[in-house]
Order: structure tokens, then sequence, then C-alpha cells
């Protein structure tokens, strides 16, 4: 069927079958606005949010809250907090009542406070997460859109180099790098907690990267046949400004629903690397007091309950946010 | 098919080969003073600068890193022998180094270490396989009723938790705080079948029933999608019973993805099990890794590494090649 001209463009006489609906207001709302109202109809996610954004206020005001209570991480003299010779506490669990000195308790072993540990663990886990997530997605956009939108050997080589590294097993690529990496470049001992921290986010990122490039990839490839981008380039669009203006627009909600399941996963793999001994050592994280509070669970569960509720709260409400993002911007899920 | 096969594994080959370059320069490149461990470990924490010089030297790191590369690729195919401080240690065909610690070959070691964690992966995929397939094909069957929503949203939940909280709290709880099972372990099944059982089954259950979650979701929503397919429709309606069509019609079509992720993820515990094998202290491939990262001995790291890298590429081709039998849509190209 072939339109007149003027059934095509917007100009021309207006329309006048459509008699005047009622005078409601017709706005139009973008994808990404209706998966917005979407979210804040959905309780798990509002519920989801909330504690993800008490995480992030604790893991921000870590230093204001651990003053608030009166707790540092500061390293104490073990003999005037403990009890020897079995390295408990004097006050607080396990043996004792509560102590407003120190809500969450006294680490045995080395006497620092478990609060102040725990809200720095939380800085450390989320801070190591979102710089990592972060990274990863600007690498994996960035190859995902060379490769789906150059092709011929861009693509090959980049889809050579995201599979060699799907194959390569992550945890025991981090087992070899962490060391390392903390052997090369450690050699201050000053900075050698720094230079952990970032070697974590090192590994996380060139671990985590690929699924993204792929699936960036996999869009680019669909998305640059369509009309619109083919006029783009047609009318003399710069590369530059198809890729930007008219290709990443279209990915922001694959790219939304990767990052929000991205950082749950990043949590965990923070936490079970300084579990393993190869995360970081210099600063409070959870993992490492998962790790020392193994062998004390006999005695002082409690000890070990701290960080694997953080840990567990944190991934479960960010891995329910994420699904709850996903199912809003599917446009195939109608409620 | 042949020539697909071949064409796969050389490309197989191709990526092994380049990881295993990675991974050598890696160590090369990497460490500040990769003899530094393995003299200060056997000279009492006495190592002297000339110390060091003498096993730097003896250990290649004075001769270039493609050489080295050369002679460590040579060993692994032919074998070859290795000098260290004043002694020759013959290492067998692959030969993948000399242990720090121990100054065993790498490879005899690996062979002591490879049963322990079959056994496991054998054990805990079995587990996965049957609870995931069942419990999903009996919720996709009852789709849409409370049974069936309850464990979609359990299974979701369950997957969020991190796996090694799940696995240390199963542990602290069944075999330290209640005492429901015996004290986890790895014994040789030659040795003592009975304690190499019960040694394993918590590690299995906790390994199986944790990833059995994401097959159950999996495996649900692959048998919703068959049940739909208009033959199942033309089964029913040529009067078969319900048994036999969820079994021998759906089913099957149902299997084809599942059959691909299960490989996969088989090959990934075969490569090892780190955070399991830590936790239940089962001397495996992982745990040994594990254990040589901490303490630099960078052979035994770079072949864990190596050995998981081959595992995945050989059960990627493996993976491709069942498809292509299970399901005749797919052609090999």
């Amino acid at each position: 069927m072939t339109l007149p001209a003027t059934e095509i463009g917007s100009h021309g006489p207006a329309e006048p079958e459509l008699a005047p609906v009622e005078n409601r207001e017709v706005t139009g709302r973008s994808p990404l606005r209706i998966a917005f109202e979407r979210l804040r109809r959905d309780p798990v996610a509002v519920v989801s949010f909330l504690i993800v954004l008490v995480f992030v206020l604790i893991a921000v005001f870590a230093g204001t809250i651990a003053k608030f209570f009166g707790v540092t991480t500061d390293t104490v003299s073990a003999s005037s907090v403990l009890e020897f010779p079995s390295m408990l506490p004097k006050t607080g669990p396990p043996n004792h009542g509560f102590d407003s000195n120190h809500p969450f308790g006294i680490a045995p072993q080395s006497g620092e406070d478990n609060l102040a540990t725990w809200l720095f663990g939380a800085r450390t886990s989320l801070l190591i997460a979102a710089i990592a997530t972060f990274a990863a997605t600007f690498i994996g956009v960035v190859l995902g859109l060379i490769a789906g939108y150059a092709g011929g050997v861009w693509d090959r080589v980049i889809s050579f180099v995201t599979d060699l590294f799907l194959t390569i097993p992550f945890l025991l690529a981090a087992l070899a790098m962490a060391p390392i990496i903390a052997d090369r470049f450690g050699t201050d001992p000053d900075r050698y907690a720094e230079v952990q921290f970032y070697g974590v986010i090192f590994i996380l990122t060139a671990f985590g990267w690929m699924t993204m490039a792929r699936l960036i990839r996999g869009e680019v490839l669909s998305i640059r046949e369509r009309e619109f981008v083919q006029a783009a380039r047609v009318i003399g669009v710069p590369t530059r400004k198809i890729l930007f203006r008219e290709i990443l627009p279209n990915l922001v909600a694959p790219i939304v629903v990767a990052v929000s399941l991205g950082l749950p996963a990043y949590v965990a793999a923070e936490a079970g690397l300084s579990y393993l001994g190869i995360g970081v050592t210099g600063r409070p994280s959870w993992g490492q007091t998962i790790d020392a509070a193994t062998k004390w669970f006999n005695i002082y569960p409690l000890y070990l309950w701290q960080p694997v509720i953080g840990i567990v709260l944190l991934v479960v409400a960010l891995n329910l946010l994420g699904d709850a993002i996903r199912d809003a911007l599917d446009p195939k899920t109608r409620r | 098919m042949f020539a697909y096969i071949v064409k796969r594994l050389l490309a197989g080959f191709l990526v092994v080969t380049l990881i295993s370059m990675m991974v050598y320069a890696l160590f090369w490149y990497g460490p500040r003073s990769p003899a530094q461990e393995l003299c200060r470990r056997e000279s009492n924490n006495r190592c002297t600068p000339e110390k060091l010089e003498r096993y730097e030297e003896a250990l290649g790191y004075n001769n270039s890193v493609t050489s080295e590369y050369g002679k460590w690729a040579k060993g692994l195919v032919a074998g070859r022998d290795i000098t260290v401080g004043a002694s020759v240690i013959h290492c067998e065909a692959p030969c993948l180094g000399l242990s720090y610690r121990t100054r065993q070959p790498v490879f005899e070691e690996m062979k002591t270490r490879l049963p322990a964690t079959i056994s496991l992966a054998v054990g805990a995929a079995s587990i996965t396989l049957t609870i995931g397939v069942t419990v999903g094909v009996l919720a996709a069957r009852r789709r849409g009723t409370f049974a069936d929503k309850a464990l979609v949203s359990t299974t979701l939940f369950m997957s969020s938790i991190p796996y090694y909280l799940f696995a240390l709290l199963s542990m602290l709880y069944l075999t330290i705080v209640y005492d429901v099972f015996p004290q986890t372990g790895y014994t040789p099944l030659t040795d003592n079948p009975g304690a190499w059982f019960t040694g394993l089954l918590l590690p299995w259950l906790a390994l199986g029933f944790y990833n059995s979650t994401s097959y159950t979701r999996f495996s649900r929503g692959a048998m919703v999608e068959s049940l739909s397919e208009d033959y199942i429709r033309t089964a029913r309606a040529k009067g078969l019973t319900s048994r036999v069509v969820v079994m021998r019609h759906a089913l099957r079509a149902a299997l084809v993805p599942v059959v691909t992720i299960f490989g996969i993820d088989f090959a990934f515990l075969l490569a090892g099990t780190i955070f399991t094998e830590k936790i239940f202290d089962i001397q495996g491939i992982g745990r040994w890794g594990l254990d040589a990262t901490l303490i630099k001995d960078l052979p035994v790291v770079q072949a864990t590494v190596l050995f998981g890298s081959i595992i995945i590429v050989v059960a990627n081709i493996i993976v491709d090649i069942i498809y292509s039998i299970l399901d005749p849509r797919v052609r090999l190209s």
C-alpha cells in the first residue's frame, strides 16, 4: 500500500476526523519513565532499594557513624580488652552481657571493635564493587560497541579475546594474579594495602567485562541494521555521533539491567576473595572477618553472623532490586 | 561433523596455548623475584643475595623468556631434567615443572589431588541434576499454582545468597554445632569406601543442593516452553498417557539446553571447587591451588590455571557436539 505524502509527514492539514477526546492531558512517557513508575509500585523493589540505600549511607558515613558510637578501627593493645589465655573479650559477648561501648562486641584474638570493622567493611565492599562494576561496564560497552558496529576483523579479534577470557576459570586466575600484583607493586609497606585494594578491583574488572561485551555486541548487531541507523548513515552523520546519539541510547535498558545484576556479584566476589585470603588485607573487609570468625564459631557465633548478615542482606537486596529492574524494563512483562 | 570437530580442536588448542603463554608471562614478568620464595624456604629464611642469584640462574630466570617457555613447552611434551640446587630431578612427560614446596614434579602431585576433586564434582553434579530437573519438571506441570510460585521465589532467594556463605554455615551448623554429619574430608575410595562416602556426603549435598536452584528455574522454564509446543498437543490428542507425554516428548526437548549448561558447569567443578574444598577441608585441585598461592608456589598455581582452562575448553567442544546430537535442528558448521 502506498501512502499519500501528507500521511507520512506531520505537515499538511490537521486530521479533522479525530474527534476531540476529553480534555485529558496526554503526556508522552519514555520507556525509562514507565519502568521507573513500575518499580515504584513494586513492593519488593522498594524494600530492596531502601536496604541498599541504608548500606550506601553506612558506607559513605562509616566514619561519622563509628564516631557516634564511639568506636574506632584503631589497633588496641590486645591485653587491655582480652582475657588470657582464652583470647576472648573481657566485656560483651560471648561471655558477658551487652557493652554499650562496643555495641557489636570485640573481636577475639585481635581485640578490634566489631562495629567499626563492620561499618568500614561495608565501605570496602561497596566501594570495590562499585568501581569494579563501573570499570567492567565501561570496558564491556566500548568493546561491545566496537565489535558490533565495526564488524570484520575488529569483531573477530574482540570476540576471540572475549571467549579467551571466558575460558579462564575466574577464581583460579584470581589466585594466580592476586599475590603477583601485590608483590610487584606493593614495594612500599605503607602503600601495600592500597595496592591490594586496586589489585582486587583490577582482577574483578579483568574477569568481569566479558558478559557485558557480548551482550552489547549482540544488541548493536541488531540495532545497526535498523532503519534509523541506516538513515543516519545515509545522510552522513559521523560514526561517533551514530554510536553515541543513535545506538547508545537504545542500549540503556540492557546496560542498566546488567549493571544492577552485576553489582551483587561483585560484592559477593570481593568478600569471597578476602575470605580465601587473596583479597584486601590492609583495611576492614567482611570476607576477612568471616575467615577469622570461622575458627571462633563454636564459642562466639555472633562474631561470624555480623559479616554474614551484612553480605547476605546487601547481596540479596541488590539481586532482588536488579531482578525487579529487569522486569520493569522488559516490555513483555505486563502487570 | 569430522571437519567441525577438527576445526574446534584446533581453535581450542590455540586458546590453551595462548592461556599457557599468558600464565607463563604473568609468572615471568609478574613477581619482582620469582625465586625469592624458593630460596627463602630452602635456606631457612637466610636467603642472601648470592644464594638468590644462584636460584634465579638455576630456574632459568637469567635466560630469555622465549627460550624458557620453549623449554617448558618441550617438557610438557617430552619431559625434561630440572636442576634445583645441587640435585637433578627428572620430570616425566607432561612436565609442568617442580613444586617449590615439595620439589616433586607438579603433574605427579596433581594426579594425587585429582580423585578428590573428581569425587566431589561427580557426586555434587548428580545431586544437582537429579533435584534440579525433577523439581523443575514438577513445577512446570503445576505452573501457576501456589507451590510453583513459592518454589520460584525460594530458588531466586537461595541463589542470591553467595555460595561460600551457604556452604560455610551448613558446615558449621551441621558438623560442629549439631553432629548431624560426621567430620568432612577426603579418604580415597579404594582405602575405605565408607569413610569416602561419609566424608563427602555433606559437601555433595551442600554443593549439589545450592547449584540445583538455578537448574530448577532453568529446567522449569525449558519445560514450560516445550509443554506448550504443538507436538505435545498432538501427542495428547493421540491419547498418550500424560506420563508418556511429559517424560518422552516434553522432557527430551527440554533437557537439551539443560545439558549444555550442565556440561560447562561440570567443567568448572572439575577445574577446582576452591570454596568447597577450603570449607570442607578436602585436599583436591582447588585447595592445592589455593595453598600454593598463599606460599607463592608458582609452578603449582600455573598448573592449576592451565588444567582448569583445558577442562573448560574441552567441555565446550563436547557440549557443542552433544547439542547437535540431541537437537537435530542444530547444524554444526
